[in-house]
């Protein structure tokens, strides 16, 4: 039995523990935001925070985690109000969505190291695989929240 | 029930068991997100519930409730092309409705059945979802329009024609008298028109065309967008499949005994060409214990297939004898008379589709009902697939369509549909079927593999004055089993050469189907995406041999056709052409006809010492003739280049043992946000008679844009996909 | 499907990456329910004597030596494609002296140099299970592929009569039972020495017992580095405990390494199914042996982690490392083991040569199958993804991050092992002696 703490609530799961945080947040937990891309921590579709670190949580086993604190996109704010959710609103970033939850994850911890990115901090930080292309779009909305969470 | 009572009811984000119907299936409900701002909502669940029909309903498509809040279906597929934010912009604009009432959800397949196909085709494929929808829901809109006036009509008992709407009001001029539809909409269901009321000519639009945001946004920000992927039925369970690695092969034996007791471990179910393992509580569990299984396959001749033999087959195919697709003038004539020719083969490889979220279904099978929750591109014909899977009636299917992770094409063949029921037929319980990453690559039905092979005469002016293009490929109607009338050509096997736009006295497109093991199938811009890069790569040979700069190439064989020219200037203008760029850079030019619309685009490439290519910026004119919601098209165009760039830089499918050897995406490698270019995009509907599409048109210029910059940049000429397969070192 | 035919998917698993498992999942073989098939385990026979998807024991597998291509032979009963004409003096004679029933020298690939220390009761063992275990094959041997002009035999006889010390492993006194156990297992069956000590001027195995320091110091075989098993405190096992060693031997995983490269053959085929006892045994001897260099324990520094987190750390690399590598090695360098690996202080990426690191940013890794099932997590290649100065600039950052210290990779070393183990190219490296 291991304990992790998803958006603030313990949660305690009895699963083999070599298995990927991803799947007991879908399957277990029952949280379907986070999303399954590759399984093989290429695609950051699955990017999740843990301990407030960012994570791609299809190659973080749950038996490493035990007592963690786990953060979804569910849990990112009470009504998509985190900065960088109203950043991806107002550029229409996603297309499908399907990566989405991983990129603005990904995109939330970045900019806590990185409050002034530069177009290369995001060409190297910002890995995640888009394949429907919004590139464009969510390059613009990643320096916008950085910009609205100075003001 | 309906889906708004739900939201009301509900305000967990997750999806909620709220009891069985009286036809024992579930009903899943879930909170709505927050709304945005600005417009029309759609539910996090985008289905339809299918238990009863929505109160206050106009007809099938509409219903209004007294508080003015609108419901309008979408008939088609939300893939993130935009279309189920564009198609009720259309039946608004004719519905004359406050677009911020306007909530959004799918038709239901099911009642498209039952009403004897209402809501008409509701597949998204072939750049469709607006264009070919736009009568229909024109038409639609219109109608309620008028039964909503003829009931405020009726209500002041006053002549129609004194009535106008707008903004969701029905207004009396002569006497100052309102009524909000709300308060028509009980009275307006009950009238019939006498005659069905003209459509708005698009001079007539004043909603549209108006850049809007996708009203699935929201729920794609905050994690709530239900995908299939993320379907969830109470009791069921979970299975990982693995099928014959090599396509049409057969499951000839796989010993289970290794997972008998296994924990968690429900059954393994063995299908003529796959082996699945189905878990009781989580995905991974089926997927691990199907790691554990060795099954042997029954190959045949396929397992000694590989890429080398299939392109020297293609290759040699060149010489055989072709059905003519188009033919214009004496090209051998031509011919025999030039003083100057050009010969060039051009070839490029299967590609498998990748959407983002891997193929996957969740079915509820029971005696006199199957439930499916799947994102599928083409919801009518999942339906009629399970339908045949299951045994039951299409009118005890139910299929919820989810939003689709990504489709590009791959998404409407429904084998995982029908593996997911046979998993369900063999457990008797609820099941979702979820592919690996790896499965999804190698079961993926293919980009096909195409070789063309063009032969040029030119002029003294080095203009071209006979042109003939050979092409042979797979036939994807032979993938998807519709017979082809033998003897015609099939459209994709030429789409992107045939329909080129030059004028060149004497041409001749010519192809020849060569069918493999391997099935193909619609993959972005069929035919397009790959003999674009063909025709207008030889094109740049032609021109620069003659030191013809390429662009003014192109407007000479252009000449006379005024949209064509319109995009290829906005394209050359707006991307610099022609401006001096560093050494080791180079610019280049590609224009295409692609459902019905036009797209040029210009590409600026650079090309390192070391051989990497970098593609700094690409420039986008996009013709769609119409438009509806001008930032969905422009999104459109966007990922059109990302998808194309990752084509043509690094795309390729290798068959090894007759099998894929790519799997997951350290091997099929896609552009990430580091290599992706600045895209400038410029919309400019021309009108005319037909509407363009706009999810595929964009896709097929880029490849040959960015080679023939590459050329320009280095004198390398690219006459095979990928870029990454040729080595660029010091050539810059 | 056979015990034998199981241990053939093993090998189809080692040689190729094909998803799937060995379909065995037996408890641990202690006691040895048949001691020659145990043997035949410790032995990891298989890995050599198959090819994927082929018979267990049928040979047919290409390794590469110094004059030319060689192939594994048919070692299944067959009478006359195999061994079944084999008595158990000519099995002995093939096995410990490398001479084949028609009295040709067998080209040290086989390391009979190491199984000349086998006991007599052993070779008989085996050759019991060589005989009724395994299903005969009828399947011929592939000629080797050495020019005419070399291919003298009679050099191997002179070769062996300087590189074979005769005789069978003699306990060592003042030692236990334990240890000569583990000196028995690791010199003999095991043939530990035959990837992890360096060949000498003639391919020879530069020591066969601990009596040198060259044994087992390390060498580099098939693109892959075999780390020095000795008491290295950086570069060896002298950063592992027993259980450590134990646990990497059983599971392929232990508290902040896992296995790869070739050694997979030996977790996937071998190890696992030996004994708790034996393997402690191994670990005994292997503790025994001592460091070759006198090297400082190494420390773990989170200047490295700090750094990367505030987005501040400047070496070359570092950039990539934040971008790529972080998910399943850490902003902290300690990965997720036992699950994945640490980089900080890993022997293997303190060592100086980084041809396994640079080999496993390129190719990834094949999956470690223990028992029939296999890992959870895996390697991907970046081999498509990353050029020859990323892969230099990322593989020397890790070297040298978190109180690491090696020396630097460049290009060139990164462009070479990206041609020898190009999967597409013709002549991409393959099995070597082992
Ligand atoms: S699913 Fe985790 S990185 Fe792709
Ligand atoms: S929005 Fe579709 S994959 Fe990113």
């Amino acid at each position: 039995m291991i304990t992790i703490e998803v958006n603030g609530t313990p949660k305690h799961v009895d699963v083999e523990p070599d298995t990927p945080l991803l799947w007991v947040l879908r399957d277990v937990v029952g949280l379907t935001g986070t999303k399954f891309g590759c399984g093989i921590a290429q695609c950051g579709a699955c990017t999740v925070h843990v301990d407030g670190k960012p994570m791609r949580s299809c190659s973080v086993p749950i038996g490493a985690l035990d007592g963690a604190k786990v953060t979804t996109i569910e849990g990112l704010s009470s009504d998509n109000n985190h900065p960088v959710q109203r950043a991806w609103i107002a550029e229409d970033v996603p297309q499908c969505g399907y990566c989405q939850s991983g990129q603005i994850m990904a995109t939330v911890a970045f900019l806590k190291d990185y409050p002034n990115p530069t177009d290369a901090d995001i060409d190297t930080n910002i890995t995640n695989i888009c394949r429907c292309g919004t590139y464009e779009r969510l390059r613009r909305a990643i320096h916008r929240a950085a910009d609205m969470m100075k003001a | 029930m309906h889906g708004t009572r739900v939201t009301s009811r509900l305000t967990r984000r997750n999806f909620i068991l709220t009891g069985a119907t009286a036809a024992g299936g579930l009903m899943i409900g879930i909170g709505a997100g927050p709304r945005s701002a600005h417009a029309a909502t759609v539910m996090a669940q985008p289905w339809n519930d299918d238990h009863a029909y929505a109160p206050n309903e106009i007809d099938s498509w509409i219903a209004i409730d007294p508080d003015d809040s609108i419901l309008i279906r979408y008939q088609r597929s939300e893939m993130g092309q935009g279309s189920m934010t564009a198609v009720p912009m259309m039946m608004a604009e004719e519905l004359q409705c406050d677009w911020s009432k306007v909530r959004i959800e799918y038709a239901s397949p099911n009642r498209n059945i039952r009403e004897n196909k209402v809501y008409g085709g509701m597949f998204s494929n072939g750049s469709r979802s607006v264009r070919a929808s736009q009568k229909l829901v024109q038409q639609v809109g219109a109608s309620a329009r008028e039964r909503l006036i003829a009931a405020a009509a009726a209500r002041w008992n006053v002549p129609a024609s004194e009535c106008s709407a707008a903004m969701s009001v029905v207004g009396h001029k002569p006497s100052g008298r309102t009524l909000r539809y709300g308060e028509l909409a009980a009275d307006a269901a009950k009238i019939k028109l006498a005659k069905e009321p003209a459509i708005k000519t698009p001079a007539q639009f004043t909603f549209i065309p108006r850049a809007m945001p996708r009203i699935d946004v929201v729920h794609k920000t905050d994690g709530s967008a239900k995908f299939g992927m993320d379907a969830q039925v109470p009791g069921m369970v979970f299975a990982a499949i693995m099928a014959c690695p090599v396509p049409g092969g057969k499951l000839k034996s796989v010993d289970d005994s290794v997972l008998n007791g296994a924990p968690g471990v429900l059954k393994v179910v063995k299908l003529p060409n796959a082996v699945a393992v189905v878990a009781t509580d989580t995905y991974w569990r089926a997927k691990r214990a199907l790691s554990r299984l060795q099954p042997q396959w029954d190959v045949g001749a396929a397992g000694t297939v590989d890429s080398e033999q299939l392109s020297s087959a293609f290759r040699a195919a060149l010489s055989e004898p072709m059905l003519t697709a188009r033919n214009q003038g004496d090209v051998d004539k031509a011919f025999a008379g030039a003083t100057k020719t050009f010969e060039a083969v051009y070839e490029t490889p299967y590609l498998s589709h990748s959407p983002m979220e891997p193929m996957n279904a969740t079915v509820n099978l029971q005696p006199d009902r199957l439930d499916v929750w799947v994102g599928t591109q083409a919801a009518d014909e999942a339906l009629e697939a399970a339908a045949k899977a299951s045994g039951l009636k299409d009118e005890q299917v139910y299929i919820h369509n989810g939003f689709v992770g990504g489709g590009f094409g791959r998404r409407d063949a429904n084998d995982e549909v029908r593996q997911a029921i046979a998993i369900a037929k063999a457990v008797g319980r609820p099941v979702k079927l979820v592919w690996t990453r790896e499965e999804d690559t190698r079961q993926d039905k293919f980009r096909p593999h195409a070789v063309v092979g063009f032969k040029a005469a030119v002029g003294a002016d080095g203009v071209p004055v006979a042109w003939s293009m050979r092409a042979v490929t797979s036939s994807i109607f032979a993938s998807v089993g519709r017979k082809f009338p033998a003897g015609k050509v099939e459209p994709q096997t030429v789409a992107g050469l045939a329909d080129n736009g030059y004028k060149v006295p004497n041409m001749r497109v010519e192809s020849l189907v060569k069918n493999t093991h391997l099935p193909v199938w619609f993959w972005r811009a069929p035919g397009a995406n790959q003999h674009v890069f063909a025709i207008e790569s030889f094109l740049d040979e032609m021109a620069t041999a003659a030191n013809i700069d390429p662009y003014q190439m192109r407007r000479k064989l252009l000449a006379g056709r005024p949209d064509w020219l319109k995009v290829l200037d906005t394209a050359a203008e707006k991307g610099d052409w022609g401006k001096p760029l560093p050494a080791g850079s180079g610019r280049g030019i590609a224009i295409c006809t692609d459902t019905d619309s036009l797209c040029a685009q210009v590409a600026e490439v650079t090309v390192t010492p070391s051989g990497e290519v970098k593609v700094n910026r690409v420039t986008v004119a996009l013709d769609t003739r119409y438009m509806v919601n001008p930032q969905t098209i422009a999104e459109q165009a966007e990922g059109s280049v990302i998808f194309g760039l990752s084509a043509a830089l690094y795309g390729k499918i290798t068959i090894k043992d007759g099998a894929a050897v790519q799997s997951n995406f350290d091997t099929y490698r896609m552009v990430r946000l580091a290599e992706a270019p600045k895209i400038d995009v410029h919309l400019m509907p021309s009108g005319g008679k037909v509407w363009g599409g706009a999810g595929e048109p964009a896709t097929p210029p880029i490849a040959a844009a960015v080679a023939n910059a590459i050329f320009a940049a280095t004198g390398k000429r690219i006459r095979s996909l990928p870029i990454s397969d040729h080595n660029l070192a010091g050539s810059a | 499907m056979t015990t034998i035919s199981r241990m053939a998917f093993c090998g189809l698993l080692v040689l190729f990456a094909v998803a799937g498992g060995n379909a065995r999942a037996d408890e641990n073989t202690s006691p040895p329910g048949n001691p020659g098939e145990y043997l035949a385990r410790a032995g990891n026979c298989v890995s050599c004597h198959s090819i994927p998807g082929g018979k267990a024991f049928a040979g047919g597998l290409q390794m590469g030596s110094p004059l030319g291509n060689i192939y594994s032979t048919n070692i299944t009963p067959d009478p006359e494609t195999g061994i079944g004409g084999y008595s158990l003096a000519d099995f002995d004679r093939a096995l410990r002296q490398g001479i084949a029933k028609d009295g040709h020298r067998l080209y040290p690939a086989m390391p009979y140099p190491s199984y000349a220390k086998l006991t007599d009761a052993d070779v008989a063992a085996l050759y019991e299970f060589f005989m009724k275990q395994v299903p005969p094959v009828h399947q011929a041997n592939r000629p080797n592929e050495i020019p005419s002009y070399l291919d003298f035999r009679w050099p191997l006889a002179i070769w062996s009569a300087l590189f074979t010390d005769s005789g069978s492993y003699v306990a060592k006194s003042g030692h236990d039972a334990e240890w000569n156990r583990g000196a028995y297992l690791v010199q003999g069956l095991g043939h530990c020495g035959a990837c992890h000590t360096p060949r000498g001027f003639a391919f020879q195995e530069e020591a066969l017992d601990e009596s040198s320091a060259d044994y087992l110091s390390g060498a580099l075989l098939d693109a892959w580095y075999a780390p020095v098993l000795r008491g290295d405190q950086r570069t060896g096992l002298g950063s592992w405990s027993k259980d450590d060693i134990v646990s990497f031997l059983k599971s392929g995983h232990n508290k902040g390494s896992a296995v790869f490269g070739s050694m997979i053959d030996v977790v996937n085929n071998s190890t696992p199914y030996m004994s708790d006892a034996d393997l402690s045994a191994i670990a005994v001897y292997l503790k025994s042996l001592p460091a070759t260099s006198s090297q400082p324990a190494y420390a773990y520094n989170d200047a490295t982690t700090t750094a990367l987190r505030g987005g501040h750390a400047a070496q070359p690399g570092a950039a990539l490392y934040a971008g790529v590598c972080w998910a399943c090695h850490g902003y902290d360098g300690k990965g997720f083991a036992p699950y994945t690996p640490a980089l900080a202080g890993n022997p293997v990426v303190l060592d100086k040569d980084p041809s396994s690191l640079i080999n496993l940013v390129l190719n990834g890794s094949n999956p470690v199958v223990v028992k029939g099932t296999p890992d959870s997590y895996r390697m991907p290649q970046f081999r498509l993804q990353l050029a020859d100065q990323q892969i230099a600039d990322v593989v020397t950052f890790i070297r040298n991050g978190w109180g690491n210290q090696a020396p630097a990779v460049t290009a060139a070393q990164v462009a070479e092992l990206r041609k020898t183990t190009d999967p597409n190219s013709d002549q991409v490296i393959i099995l070597k002696m082992r």
